[in-house]
């Protein structure tokens, strides 16, 4: 099991490598390297204590007191480590002069023309916290954009190079899904693999979507699709696939503090934010999985990465805290050092910490194409009780729009059925009781006069709340240099770190994108029979967050969680920051890892391609430090060999 | 067995009109206790006894928001709105002013088990989102339909006012009343303020 210390402990510290961020690529490369042998030391700038089983249920207590029950709400604000939340935007009237129509407080300073929608939290596990736990493949024509459709930017490996990662990925995190649909979808070439897991049953929401299967559907942009329902591969814990690893099988992996519990997905419906029994993988899993070669510690706030001579990296320099929330205390700085420094931070923090560092930015790429999937909600209510809010978030989806032909139009889009009725749309079903009600009075302050009590209440919340439907369109937002996170001096965090500024827009190619898909929601509606309840419009004059217009249409995108492009990945150093193992080219042992690589993100959710290539790039770290101890040995022998008499 | 304190009975007889949730439904949340003190907390003691006062008054019958003062009604609102989220709403904005003008008007949720605890869940069929789980793969199963009006009714003990057996009609004008939330334009939307549903936009009207 991964060993415990405290940032001071680790102080002055000497590892093979220092990796920076306990969240899943970090955790990742901590658990492949230590199992080869190598000395590991992980800082972690946010809090623990959900290792344990009762910090853990404290969390899941938090979500449950919060009234907006956000992708953050199972986690307290922490100063000295702070997260960006989604709670931090408003939007705010036009005025006409160029303001952008929204604020922004917070973590993030926000300059761009539209709001970057997306969080992170910074706590012991990362965003594999509070993620989903969708883990598509992503499609061999994903990786080559540029060649084959004429946007974007292409990767320098393929999709045939990342199959056997995948599949190592796939066990680290325990997925769960139908082998058969994902081959026939073209993301999985292998004939003899299996899953480790059957697919997560689907819900009763995919199976009244299934009864158009067959119908054809034209989006904004002319692009037309027959469409069929297809299950969606889960970091999520299903039945046991016996077939699995030439018929080796597969035990489940269940909750991290509490032996023998989690090994079956029972329906919480809350894996955003938080999964009550850890049913859904956590990168929790793999630290107690992880031998004592790793050490941990957290509230160790890495500030910036340590030169050496020539172009090597020394080490990194680290500020603890003690206490925690809003009462955390600022502690003293510390630096380890390491053979191999690599940064696991996440897309946004990575840029961070390389900018402020002064490191790898020959090309001047560190902190450019940063992406998301901007994603467009289309709401309805079905013609029947669909049972909503039960199961995973989703489930299937139709993935018919995200390949092919018409990607040189407009950006593809993946469509998540969703299992959890009008939530992210309209805060249902809390805010239908509101509406039902008719509490909270009218626009002029006083008191409604129509609303709803006692059996008429309950029924009418019972039949509508049972048919919400809700579609989330996930876009692809190509690497666009121009979507950007700096820093600046006069603008820091309460540690005195420089805090991300974000310059960020939906350009051309997505917003195409967004429009297609809010039309291919419309006649998806049509054909269900559903009345569409979909609406961007602005609010008393106010257009909501995140609101553009598209020929006269309104619209609006949401953020997905899934920043990436911040330290991209390619050939040649001068438009480039890191190779395809995730080596920077400047620096022959710093590593920057995960979604900020990826020089492209398709439409699958990105953290199944980062765990394939954390797992690339432990290969490549293991030769790095075997031939440095190589050198290590022929260095001490030539000297042994010098001082014989 | 600590028996249930007057007060907190009372109130849960009285709640039932509102809610459309039968004694025994009420009891079960275990919550009876923590409502009354919060609805009392928020709408000051002597306050909320006149409220409930008016409200004896129409005990064992259906309560129509037209029935109740505006005040009275937003009280009834909020008390019903704490039993089916376990969180007590932003009030409009005249009553607030008339009860509590030194508070913060906002929404807020009583505790992590009043959350568990709401019976919005009910109406559906299905569970507090987080808690409660129905076990591996139930989300599958087809979704029983909610009981009738009439059921409710009767299963409440409620005297009817309408006439029995026409039940689609009185349906379907309850459905003609409802009002259904609208787009959350900004994550940090509590519940109770989100915007009302508004009819599709049609050709030719104003941007
Ligand atoms: C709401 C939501 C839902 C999502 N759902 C999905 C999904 O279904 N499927 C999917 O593929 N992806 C999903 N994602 C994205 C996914 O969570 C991320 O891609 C993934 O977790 C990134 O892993 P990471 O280890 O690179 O970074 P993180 O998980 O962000 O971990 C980085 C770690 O580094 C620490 N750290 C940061 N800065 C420092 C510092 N200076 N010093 C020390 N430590 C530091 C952080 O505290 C954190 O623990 C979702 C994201 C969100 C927000
Ligand atoms: S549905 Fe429930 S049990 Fe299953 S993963 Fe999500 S939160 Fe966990």
């Amino acid at each position: 099991m991964t060993v415990e210390r405290t940032g001071e402990q680790v102080h002055q510290g000497r590892y093979d490598a220092v990796i920076v961020g306990a969240g899943w690529s970090g955790s990742l490369l901590a658990k492949n390297l230590s199992e080869r042998g190598w000395t590991v030391l992980l800082l972690e700038a946010g809090e623990g204590g959900t290792q344990t089983w009762d910090g853990y249920l404290e969390s899941v207590a938090t979500f449950r007191s919060a009234v907006a029950k956000v992708p953050n709400s199972a986690y307290h604000r922490n100063v000295l480590a702070p997260s960006p939340d989604v709670l931090d935007l408003s939007p705010r009237p036009s005025t006409g002069n160029g303001t952008p129509p929204y604020t922004a407080h917070g973590y993030f300073v926000q300059n761009g023309a539209h709001p970057y929608r997306t969080d992170y939290v910074r706590a012991l596990g990362g965003a594999g916290m509070h993620w989903l736990g969708a883990v598509p493949r992503m499609h061999p024509e994903d990786f080559a954009t540029k060649t084959r459709f004429g946007y974007g930017r292409d990767w320098p490996i393929t999709a045939a190079d990342l199959q056997p990662f995948y599949a190592a990925a796939e066990r680290e995190l325990g997925v769960a899904g139908n082998t058969k649909e994902q081959r026939e979808l073209g993301v999985i070439t292998d004939h003899d693999y299996v899953y480790p897991m059957h697919e997560v049953p689907t819900s009763h929401i995919d199976e009244h979507c299934r009864k158009i299967d067959g119908a054809t559907i034209t989006d904004g942009m002319g692009v037309e699709r027959e469409l069929r329902v297809t299950g969606l591969p889960q970091a999520r814990n299903s039945t046991p696939n016996p077939g699995y690893d030439s018929k080796k099988g597969y035990r489940p992996k269940g909750a991290v503090g509490l032996p023998n519990y989690g090994e079956r997905c029972v329906g919480n419906a809350s894996c955003v934010p938080i999964c009550p029994v850890q049913a859904k993988s956590s990168p929790l899993r793999l630290q107690h999985a992880s031998n004592d070669k790793v050490t941990l510690a957290t509230r160790s706030v890495v500030t910036r990465v340590l030169s050496a001579r020539g172009k090597r990296v020394d080490g990194v320099e680290y500020r603890t805290y003690t206490g925690s929330g809003t009462k955390a205390k600022a502690g003293a700085h510390h630096r380890v050092k390491a053979d191999i420094v690599i940064l696991a931070g996440h897309a946004i923090e990575n840029a961070r910490l390389l900018l402020h560092s002064g490191l790898a930015n020959s090309s001047t790429q560190v902190g450019k194409n940063l992406m998301d999937h901007p994603t467009t909600l289309a709401w309805a209510l079905a013609d029947s009780q669909v049972g909503p809010y039960r199961g995973p978030g989703h489930t299937s989806g139709w993935e018919e729009f995200r390949f092919g032909k018409g990607r040189e139009k407009r950006s593809p889009f993946r469509i998540e059925i969703s299992n959890w009725g009008w939530s992210w749309s309209t805060g249902a079903p809390m805010s239908n009781v509101a509406q039902a009600l008719g509490v909270g009075g009218g626009k002029n302050g006083r008191v409604k006069d129509e609303g709803l009590f006692g059996p008429e209440l309950r029924w009418a919340l019972g039949d509508t709340i049972g048919r919400q439907l809700q579609l989330q369109i996930a876009v692809e937002q190509p690497a666009d240099p121009r979507n950007r996170v700096t820093i600046a001096p006069d603008r820091t965090d309460a540690m005195g770190n420089p805090r991300p500024i974000i310059t960020y827009d939906l350009h051309d190619h997505v917003r195409k994108g967004v429009y297609a898909a809010y039309i291919a929601s419309k006649g998806i509606f049509k054909e269900l029979g559903a009345k569409e309840m979909t609406d961007h419009r602005p609010v008393d004059g106010v257009p909501p967050l995140g609101h553009f217009l598209y020929d006269g249409t309104d619209l609006t995108y949401q953020g997905a969680g899934h920043g990436a492009g911040t330290h991209i990945m390619g050939e040649r150093p001068e438009d480039s920051v890191v190779d395809s193992y995730q080596k920077t080219h400047d620096h022959p042992n710093l590593y920057a890892v995960g979604c900020g690589s990826m020089p492209s993100i398709g439409t699958s959710n990105p953290t199944l391609t980062m765990a394939a290539l954390a797992l690339r790039s432990a290969e490549r770290i293991h030769q790095d430090l075997l031939a440095l101890r190589r050198k290590a040995t022929v260095g001490a022998g030539l000297k042994a060999a010098k001082e014989k008499p | 067995m600590a028996s249930i304190p007057a007060d907190v009975q009372k109130f849960i007889e009285q709640c039932v009109a509102l809610t459309g949730f039968c004694e025994f439904d009420l009891h079960a949340t275990g919550m009876g206790q923590t409502y009354l003190e919060t609805a009392r907390d928020q709408v000051g003691s002597a306050r909320f006894e006149e409220f409930l006062k008016t409200l004896a008054q129409r005990e064992g019958t259906l309560v129509k928001p037209k029935d109740l003062d505006s005040t009275d009604r937003e009280i009834a609102r909020a008390v019903v709105y704490l039993w089916y989220t376990g969180a007590w709403p932003r009030l409009a904005e005249t009553a607030h002013t008339e009860l509590r003008p030194n508070e913060t008007n906002t929404e807020f949720v009583v505790s992590a088990g009043s959350y568990v605890e709401g019976l919005v869940w009910h109406t559906f069929n299905g569970h507090p989102v987080g808690a409660r789980p129905p076990g591996f793969g139930t989300w599958s199963v087809r979704p029983a339909e909610p009981p009738s009006i009439c059921q409710i009714t009767k299963e409440c003990g409620l005297s009817q006012k309408h006439e029995e057996g026409h039940s689609d009609g009185v349906e379907a004008a309850v459905l003609a009343r409802l009002r259904h939330p609208g787009p959350l334009t900004a994550r940090h939307v509590p519940p109770s303020v989100v915007p009302a549903a508004r009819a599709p936009r049609q050709e030719g009207d104003p941007r």
